[in-house]
């Protein structure tokens, strides 16, 4: 085995998703390029990474949820942006997290809704989740009546 | 030459630290590995179709990838199939989509269960048999043995030596391994004093086995080819089943296959190696016990009844002391020498030939194949009659040879 | 802060909620990170090397097959920081580092033996449920800046 060094070292890189009427990524990419401040922004097409600083990539991002808060979501990657061992382009198809994205963007807007509905309800009016239900199974004794019924 | 693409199909590789053993495994034999694209509705429709509902998200990936290979929306060479060894639920997803390629596509396919100490040596020969199936299906497609050529089979136990002319056999070496350059040069001697041929006048030469390279290199081979494709492709020459499905079990000195054949090219093959019990060197073991000489064995092992001989173990170890415990408390040599017959058979059998679809004619290849005790009992485990053709234990030589003769000038 | 485990670990909307809402989300991503950042042998594409699955045995017995330790050697110590916990348990597409469902069982019965704060929750289906979804998860983390120093 062959020693590894890292690269990007002491950065942290997140991911920054936009899935709004009103914003693109690259509208959003625009906005991050102007504050970036040598930050590193590569523009992907469901939004941004973001790589640096922890505290400066913070400060870019609290920029930029502040455009649309509740259309904009934001989660750590363990990989720097282009990174050859998770890029489309060198595994041929795509690693296995984005399909997880994949997922989850495609009822972001329930989550967006949320957010919005929120702010404006009571917390005593804000809705529990209905509780697991537990499916009630036909009474064995129920079924053996059914079964006699059957055969008379 | 493009470089050959194998799509991976896996759950865990990357999480037990051996993804770079396969990739490194693939680079060698100038494969390169990848992941068949999709999107997540295309994912979640084909898992659906496949009907084997598993919960495991990346089995169900993996099962999305292979549909999308079979029905050629994605474009590969080969398909790997790896998951983690002693998970029951990959175990079931590795043989059926295994399956389900090897009856829906032409892909070569060829699965494997790796632990955390997996290394890309373990995977070489099957790599290579995997890019050789993809790169030289016309080669492979060869059925007829052309001019005056010769083949070389540098086993771990024993090196073979085959000439051919007009597509027969016309002389033979064999000698126990020992320097393996040396050995293969003694072989040769052999084969062409009894062909009555001059090395000068062979038009052509092939070499396989475990020491293929080192003796390709010293006889300058035309062709240097592992023994997955160059026995198949000896033993449906030798069995005259060139065309159709068949099955070829070859035990060996320090490994086993068992590979799946149609048209004389392999579909889908297990390599086994980690057990001495499960080898040819079991047997040689069991007939020094015995006082009897190797080729001795297989007659006796026919006037025997396994059944009459406890064996409480697999292991080369183990197991011989069961077969010396019985000597000890009076059971017949013959007996004995059943019973290690049937216990190699049984191993192989349990471990290995579950992961490949049996198909007639089975054709057991390879010094152990003379063995007829160890036959006997391989018949008795898959209900069927096995073939063993003339010159089995030159298999690996004459696919060499034969395959060798495309390689002559103006050919 | 809390420091609150998410199930899914790779989840992007239970990473952004629970960091919006003011707490430490304990997300696949960082232990990833740790790896990737860190010198040693080469071992594409995570940087687990087959160290990684004898790291799991802490967790998870030799029986077990490699790619569960392996990945337990990420969440053994993402399970053991965890102050709170979130579950969505309806999550049947994360793959990756979410990808085998043996660890995910092993992960779920770990975090749920640790006594802590717990939300159990499914992905939304409609916009109602999105609004149920957000509030639970606003309500739980609020309650746990009394419960958590």
């Amino acid at each position: 085995m062959s020693t590894y060094s890292p690269r990007y070292a002491g950065t942290v890189t997140k991911y920054i998703f936009v899935e709004s009427p009103s914003m693109t990524p690259s509208d959003l990419a625009i906005r991050a390029y102007e504050i970036s401040q040598g930050v590193m922004i590569k523009e992907t097409c469901f939004g941004l990474q973001v790589t640096g600083k922890e505290d400066e990539v913070n400060r870019i991002i609290d920029s930029l949820r502040a455009l649309d808060p509740t259309h904009i979501f934001v989660k750590d990657r363990g990989f720097p942006p282009g990174d050859p061992r998770r890029c489309r382009a060198n595994l041929g198809g795509a690693r296995p997290g984005y399909f997880g994205h994949e997922f989850e963007i495609g009822l972001i807007r329930r989550i967006s809704k949320g957010l919005e509905a929120l702010p404006s309800r009571s917390p005593e009016a804000a809705p529990h989740p209905p509780a697991p239900t537990s499916v009630k199974r036909l009474d064995a004794s129920r079924l053996q009546e059914i079964i006699d019924s059957q055969e008379s | 030459m493009s470089k050959v693409r194998i799509a991976q199909l896996s759950c865990g590789p990357e999480y037990s630290g051996v993804q770079k053993e396969i990739d490194t495994a693939a680079a060698a034999v100038d494969a390169e590995i990848f992941f068949p694209d999709l999107k997540l509705a295309d994912l979640r429709q084909s898992f659906d179709e496949f009907g084997l509902n598993v919960r495991s998200p990346d089995l169900k990936l993996a099962i999305a990838r292979a549909k999308a290979l079979v029905e050629g929306r994605v474009e590969a060479d080969a398909v790997f199939i790896a998951t983690c060894f002693r998970c029951a639920e990959a175990a079931i997803v590795r043989n059926e989509l295994r399956r389900y390629i090897h009856e829906n596509s032409s892909l070569p396919v060829v699965s494997y269960s790796f632990t955390e100490r997996t290394t890309s040596g373990t995977l070489l020969t099957r790599m290579e048999a995997l890019t050789t199936i993809a790169r030289r299906r016309a080669l492979l497609a060869r059925e007829v043995q052309q001019g005056l050529t010769m083949g070389i089979d540098s086993g771990s136990s024993t090196t073979k030596a085959v000439v051919m002319r007009d597509n027969k056999i016309i002389g033979t070496g064999w000698l126990p391994t020992t320097a393996v350059i040396e050995s293969a040069d003694e072989a040769i001697r052999r084969a062409i004093t009894e062909a009555g041929v001059s090395r000068d006048e062979i038009e052509a030469v092939g070499t396989t086995g475990y020491g293929r390279f080192l003796v390709g290199e010293h006889v300058k081979a035309n062709l240097i080819q592992e023994e997955l494709t160059v026995n198949s492709k000896g033993a449906v020459f030798l069995a005259d089943s060139q065309r159709g499905p068949s099955t070829v079990i070859d035990i060996g000195g320090m490994d086993n296959k068992a590979i799946s054949v149609q048209d004389g090219i392999p579909g889908t093959f297990t390599m086994g190696g980690i057990c001495a019990g499960a080898s040819g060197r079991f047997l040689e073991m069991t007939s020094k016990r015995l006082g009897v000489d190797i080729t001795e064995l297989g007659p006796l092992a026919m006037k025997g009844l396994s059944r009459k001989v406890p064996m409480n173990s697999y292991c080369i170890v183990f197991g011989t002391q069961s077969l010396v415990n019985a000597l000890a408390a009076g059971s017949s040599p013959e007996d004995v020498a059943a019973a290690a017959c049937h216990s190699v058979a049984e191993q192989v059998f349990e471990q290995q030939l579950q992961e490949v679809d049996i198909k007639e004619p089975v054709i057991m290849v390879g010094g152990t194949s003379l063995i007829q005790g160890l036959v006997r009992a391989m018949e008795e485990l898959l209900q069927t009659k096995i073939l063993v053709p003339h010159h089995a234990q030159y298999i690996g030589a004459v696919g060499s040879a034969l395959l060798a003769s495309g390689f002559i000038k103006g050919d | 802060m809390a420091k609150v485990f998410l199930y899914p670990t790779t989840s992007l909307i239970l990473s952004d909620l629970v960091a919006r809402f003011g707490h430490t989300p304990l997300s696949a991503a960082l232990q990833i990170r740790e790896r990737i950042q860190t010198p040693g042998l080469e071992s594409p594409p995570l940087q687990i090397t087959p160290e990684g699955p004898k790291k799991g045995l802490r967790w998870a017995a030799v029986e077990v097959p490699s790619g569960v330790r392996g990945r337990m050697s990420l969440y053994g110590p993402m399970i053991e920081d965890a102050e709170a916990a979130i579950i969505i348990n309806n999550a049947d597409y994360s793959f990756g580092c979410m990808g085998c469902a043996r660890t995910n069982e092993l992960i779920n019965f770990l975090i749920r033996k640790k006594n802590i704060p717990l939300l159990d929750l499914e992905y939304p289906s409609n916009d109602e449920e999105g609004v149920e979804f957000v509030a639970a998860i606003k309500r739980f983390l609020d309650g746990l800046s009394g419960e958590v120093a």
